[in-house]
């Protein structure tokens, strides 16, 4: 997995920006053509999915990390948000990188974030508590998917593994 | 439960990028009372995210403001004008 290092938060923004744009291109809707284009159908009433939060750490990597909300309840197609809360522990600062899943897994692909934390490093220094955002949205497609009967439930797992300590 | 998936491997999807980027670490906390007003309302809510989305576009904003996101029309995502104050 690449990581990318910049200087500068705007400079980090705005490369960012552009490299995931770039990658999205042409293959798929943003998410703001997706929000728009649900908001305008949407007079159907959609089903609740409840998203829950897990946290984890590596072996070895010594910050607390928890999700702030147990839940979000949420409707396809609504953007919502989630924090989670990280803390290092340690006396000594850390830099940590994290990796995602979804479950169930056949439910992965409609999830879709628009905003997080992670695919960057991370660099907490010693006892620095952070708030760790992630601005999501299920794709409303899910809500026509037969596969997707009966999933009313998708967890959002995130492990952070210690990548650097100074 | 150590995610071959995450890693690319081969039972699982590939991690995908975040559509619009990395969020920076707010690390001199200046939106944190925006996050605990959308956080307690979640919690006096039910959990139900559109009975909270006028905090979540006030915490967006915040971060807007601080250079701690893109600035972007929020409208775009779904919180219009009857999501409260505040220039979008």
């Amino acid at each position: 997995m690449q990581l990318f290092h910049f200087t500068g938060d705007s400079v980090k923004l705005l490369v960012m920006g552009a490299l995931f744009n770039d990658a999205r291109h042409g293959s798929l809707q943003t998410v703001e053509e997706k929000i728009a284009r649900h908001a305008q159908d949407g007079s159907a009433p959609t089903r609740e999915v409840v998203v829950q939060f897990n946290a984890d750490v590596a072996d070895g990597m010594p910050w607390k990390f928890v999700p702030t909300q147990r839940e979000v309840r949420v409707k396809p197609g609504e953007s919502a948000l989630a924090f989670y809360t990280a803390e290092n522990r340690s006396s000594t600062p850390i830099t940590g990188v994290s990796t995602y899943n979804v479950t169930p897994m056949k439910a992965a692909v409609y999830f879709n974030k628009i905003q997080c934390f992670c695919f960057e490093e991370q660099r907490l220094l010693p006892g620095e508590q952070i708030d760790m955002p992630v601005f999501f949205y299920i794709d409303p497609e899910f809500e026509t998917d037969p596969r997707m009967d009966g999933v009313n439930n998708l967890i959002l797992s995130y492990t952070f593994f210690k990548v650097g300590e100074e | 439960m150590l995610a071959g998936g995450a890693f690319g491997g081969n039972r699982g999807l590939r991690p995908v990028p975040p559509e619009k980027g990395v969020f920076p670490l707010d690390h001199t906390h200046e939106c944190d009372l925006e996050k605990k007003e959308y956080i307690n309302c979640l919690k006096s809510s039910g959990y139900q995210s559109e009975r909270c989305r006028g905090f979540s576009k006030l915490y967006l904003e915040c971060r807007i403001q601080r250079n701690l996101m893109a600035k972007q029309d929020l409208s775009e995502f779904g919180f219009g004008k009857e999501y409260g104050m505040g220039a979008s």
